[in-house]
């Protein structure tokens, strides 16, 4: 008998085991004023230590609380969010958010309204496309904090070898150049790719739609949005793509954008029996499109003071360039970067703002500026510098898009249907074919709150 | 939860005991009872009822829900994508479950032959494969199946096999291949200790009788020592299937290093929906579907133990 009893338990308890929790929603509470406490959440590790630490000590100046900053991954960021800010007592009060993910927020109410102070913070001046995501029916709830957009870092000895002049001038003579890179493959490595770009890579991909007039989605008259994957420009863009994941790239097509770097650099050599290099092991990719801090993790591997392995960028073996367009400028990529907003449920609101007008001030923009993270106001700009890295950077991010701010944008996102459509793509599918039917799954998660 | 299952699997091999009292085991068992019920069915109620509601992003910020009755239930069961995974589910669990248990068994058995010093040893290995924490475990396997630097591809490629640059990850069967040696990996020590320690309890006289009787060695195992320790098997083999049908962290770790087409199982399906795009309603739906075929199994065990018993 009581081994029944225990077998019964033990199959309730093991069933039981399975059942999940989500946190139940809580409402905001009254403001307080004076000195608060506040909790600021970053993603990632891009803000450098010296801001934060700037950050900290203005805060304690203006407000007379304490700022505790507290670093997020972006790997769970949205379930972090979607658990933490609907909840009072745990929600940060300010936090950074991917500017994707921001429509899907704002459009629940997940921040305050910060319309009032739009102007002062530099109104006009902050990049608008990251505004944009930012808005709902015209009220501003996140606002830009910085931006980095994607750029080519290609090896300036592999394009010699083969012939090819760099940089292209035009989105044609990049993709023809690329494919002719991999089809010389001047230094014979193995499974070499002119242009290395995983097949869900749907991020850096989606810059073949964007320089060919397509869109993922549009907002119709009736304010509902619809996937566009199918439309003849999309499909033009995507045609290049297929043929470039086809002829000039061999990266899995399972592989999406993280670190496309490692395969650019050339850290294992072979070597003969008299200790001459006989070729290199590692070095992949004549070209690969990643971020504009990817340029510290690129170069000859030497040691730091502390002995550690680093990059040393090399001039003569690296390079950088903007993705041309089919007009010559630089052609409209994906504008990485994210927004800032401040929790709706936060209990602390004076203080949030008073922390927004300091990341929001001169001074700060012009320490992003200087740490290479693209300045939020267009006036500091030119703090980026005026080195190769700037020059692309600005470059790529003066054409630059955003993904649609539908509302539903953050879970297409999350449901990993890009990802499966741009590798069908990149292993040959028919594209008018496949994109209607992406666009039959797509368009409802849009319009989805 | 192993705790649990653990102290579960002790009493569940322990002969009845006759009760004295009518009251006793009740008040006994009642502060276990209360804490299940407010650890746990405040949860598994909660997600009946939200698999009952149309509940996204919007409700988890506060808009009241709206009930759908079964409406949920109805679009999960009629989509092709939720079959496919229960499916793959099913398929992997009992693949990975019958592996471990053979496995298991074959060291276990292995453990009662040889000698103490062996003996030591191959339990500090088990030891150490049970103790890794999950996220160690497969990050480190990541690292050996990497397509273009992974030692596993280095070594069959030594081997004069063609696997240079072989995508271990860029199928979901090759994807289910590395899971499943992790996963393995991860549980044969569990199954080899409990089951080791049932063969020790089978009586070296009867043993000794039977092959005195001239029963082969593979006639002893079938005949005495599986019957004998059949109610660890039991009840071991169970809690594979369960542990492997809920199968997350390994999936979603391999998922997270590259994401083929349809590699979603129940538990990364769930998350899926649910924490992805802010679907909880449907997340709930699947979870307490999920439940029933867990308890479906639990059952089958549950009465076999009834027959047993009578």
């Amino acid at each position: 008998m009581r081994g029944k009893i225990a077998a019964l338990a033990l199959g309730v308890a093991s069933a039981l085991v399975l059942s999940g929790c989500v946190a139940s929603p809580q409402t905001p509470s009254g403001q307080d004023t004076g000195p608060q406490d506040i909790t600021f959440w970053l993603i990632g590790n891009d803000t450098p230590q010296s801001l934060r630490d700037y950050l900290v000590g203005q805060y304690k100046q203006v407000n007379g609380g304490t700022l505790t900053i507290e670093e997020q991954t972006w790997g769970d960021i949205v379930t972090r969010l979607t658990t933490m800010l609907p909840d009072s007592a745990n929600t940060p009060d300010v936090t950074e958010i991917g500017n994707t993910q921001s429509p899907t927020f704002t459009n629940v109410g997940a921040f305050a309204d910060i319309t009032d102070m739009y102007s002062q913070l530099g109104g006009d001046k902050l990049l608008q496309s990251f505004v944009e995501v930012g808005k709902v029916e015209g009220r501003n709830y996140t606002l830009p904090y910085y931006f980095g957009s994607r750029y080519m870092f290609y090896r300036k000895d592999v394009w010699a070898a083969a012939g090819l002049t760099a940089p292209p001038k035009t989105l044609a003579e990049f993709n023809q150049s690329v494919v002719a890179l991999t089809e010389q493959n001047p230094k014979a490595i193995a499974d070499f790719s002119g242009f290395f770009l995983g097949g869900q890579d749907w991020r850096n991909g989606v810059s073949w739609i964007f320089a060919n007039g397509g869109e993922l989605a549009k907002k119709g008259a009736n304010g509902q949005w619809t996937s566009t994957l199918s439309d003849p420009a999309t499909v033009k863009g995507l045609t290049q793509l297929q043929e470039l994941q086809l002829k000039a790239s061999k990266a899995p097509s399972t592989a999406k954008d993280q670190s496309p770097w490692l395969y650019i650099n050339d850290s294992d050599s072979i070597t003969d029996t008299a200790g001459a290099v006989t070729g290199s092991t590692t070095l992949a990719a004549g070209t690969i499109m990643a971020p504009g801090w990817a340029h510290w993790s690129i170069g000859d591997l030497t040691k730091n003071d502390a002995g550690r392995d680093v990059r040393q960028w090399n001039d003569d073996t690296f390079g950088v360039f903007a993705l041309p367009g089919n007009d010559g400028k630089p052609a409209p990529v994906f504008a990485g970067g994210s927004n800032i907003g401040i929790s709706a449920a936060s209990k602390h609101q004076a203080g949030s703002r008073e922390l927004l007008t300091i990341i929001f001030s001169d001074t700060y923009q012009k320490m992003l500026g200087e740490q290479g993270l693209g300045p939020a106001n267009k006036d500091h700009m030119s703090t980026l510098g005026t080195d190769q890295f700037a020059q692309a950077l600005i470059d790529s991010a003066s054409n630059s898009k955003l993904t649609p701010a539908a509302p539903g944008w953050a879970s297409v996102e999350a449901s990993n249907r890009l990802e499966e459509f741009f590798q069908k793509v990149a292993d040959g599918a028919d594209i008018t074919k496949l994109a209607k039917e992406y666009d039959d799954f797509i368009t409802p998660m849009l319009n989805k709150k | 939860m192993r705790t649990h299952h653990d102290a579960a699997t002790l009493s569940a091999v322990r002969p009845a005991v006759k009760r004295r009292t009518r009251f006793a085991p009740y008040a006994l068992i009642l502060p276990a009872v209360v804490v299940l019920i407010v650890a746990m069915g405040y949860p598994l109620a909660w997600q009946i009822w939200a698999s009952m509601m149309k509940f996204g992003l919007a409700q988890q910020f506060g808009q009241p829900p709206q009930f759908v009755g079964l409406e949920n239930y109805i679009s999960m069961f009629t989509t092709a994508t939720t079959w496919g995974v229960v499916a793959r589910s099913l398929t992997f669990c009992l693949v990975n479950a019958v592996l471990t248990m053979a496995i298991g068994i074959g060291l276990a058995l292995l453990m009662n032959a040889v000698g103490k010093a062996v003996r030591l040893v191959l339990q500090i290995c088990l030891l150490l494969a049970w103790a890794m924490p999950v996220v160690a475990v497969v990050t480190v396997w990541i690292w050996l199946f990497d397509w273009r630097r992974g030692v596993v591809n280095s070594v069959l490629t030594e081997l004069g096999l063609h696997f240079t640059n072989h995508n271990w990850l860029g199928s979901a069967l090759g994807l289910y291949f590395v899971a499943t040696v992790i996963v393995v990996w991860m549980s044969v020590p569990f199954v080899a200790f409990a089951v080791y320690a049932g063969l020790t309890q089978v009586s070296e006289e009867v043993m000794e009788a039977a092959s005195l009787d001239g029963a082969s060695a593979l006639r002893r195992f079938t005949s005495i020592i599986v019957p004998m320790v059949r109610p660890v098997l039991m009840i071991v083999g169970l809690l594979q299937i369960i542990w492997d049908l809920r199968v997350f962290t390994q999936i979603r770790m391999l998922q997270d290093a590259q994401t083929p087409l349809d590699s979603d199982l129940l538990g990364t399906y769930i998350y899926r929906l649910g924490v992805g795009s802010s679907d909880f309603s449907m997340a709930s739906a699947l979870s307490v579907f999920v439940l029933v075929i867990t308890i479906l199994f639990s059952i089958a065990y549950v009465l076999s133990l009834v027959k047993e018993d009578s």
